[in-house]
């Protein structure tokens, strides 16, 4: 958890590296088969020229930066818009990173609005959004 | 995956896809914090439930032939925690259709509620389509 909630407070990346066999297991929890995902030869045929991680993946685990930021602030008052602008690929290793852009308070009630990214090893960009976190009493 | 599949041309906007429902089972759970690599901390993860839904209600339609579909956008927002095993219900509808040339865009907006009709999360996930 984050000590102090202030503009500019980066948090912890989290940094994990895309395999297949995390595709497939992320597939056989999610229940999403979806061919570009799980079916090489299929998804070699597409414009992705092979098999690429569910956007949910990535989202996963700027959710887990998140909740390791804010706790349960985040799994029960938290907000998100993300844009998924690349594809993970198998082998990829994606770091997310995010940070507070500001804290304001809107009827006595304080909030996090924060921006994310999540990138591969080339610096693409994966993933990026906003979150808005809603902070409890004694955060302010 | 519950019901029918209903095509893709059947789904205009305000077309409500029939309710779901999971139980969001230990068993489950461990699976995705696996899945995601994650400790977990006693409660749903709040993703979890969003990509059951999402994976559910994509297979409950079908796609144009040589169609490649993938999630271009994603918003959502927590409401509550939700306790291991708590059995949820998720309400869809077609809030808008666009199409451009081979490109088609789908986006949904998704109502969950836990057995107390508290809503748990809400949200809006565009698909795009490609040939």
């Amino acid at each position: 958890m984050l000590t102090e909630i202030r503009e500019g407070k980066t948090f912890t990346p989290v940094v994990k590296h895309i395999t297949q066999e995390k595709i497939a297991l992320y597939a056989e929890a999610s229940g999403d088969f979806n061919p570009i995902h799980v079916d090489e030869s299929f998804a070699a045929k597409t414009p992705f020229g092979g098999t690429i991680a569910h956007g949910m993946l990535s989202l996963a685990y700027v959710s887990e930066m998140m909740t390791s930021a804010f706790g349960q602030n985040w799994l029960s008052g938290g907000k998100l818009r993300a844009k998924f602008k690349e594809a993970a690929r198998p082998g990829d290793t994606v770091t997310i990173n995010g940070k507070i852009d500001c804290v304001e308070k809107k009827d006595d009630v304080s909030y996090a609005d924060c921006s994310f990214e999540c990138r591969n090893q080339r610096g693409e960009v994966i993933v990026v959004g906003e979150a808005i976190v809603k902070l409890s009493s004694d955060k302010r | 995956m519950q019901g029918n599949t209903v095509n893709y041309e059947e789904l205009i906007p305000g077309y409500e896809f029939p309710p779901t429902s999971y139980e969001l089972s230990a068993s489950l759970v461990s699976k995705y914090l696996q899945a995601v690599n994650s400790a977990g901390d006693g409660f749903v993860p709040p993703l979890a439930i969003t990509a059951c839904v999402i994976a559910t209600m994509a297979d409950s339609f079908s796609l144009p032939p040589d169609t490649v579909a993938i999630h271009a956008s994603q918003e959502l927002e927590f409401f509550k925690l939700v306790p291991i095993g708590s059995t949820i219900e998720c309400h869809t509808i077609v809030a808008q259709k666009i199409t451009r040339g081979k490109m088609s865009m789908l986006i949904l907006e998704l109502e969950i509620f836990d057995q107390g009709k508290e809503k748990i999360q809400s949200g809006k996930t565009t698909i795009a389509l490609t040939t």
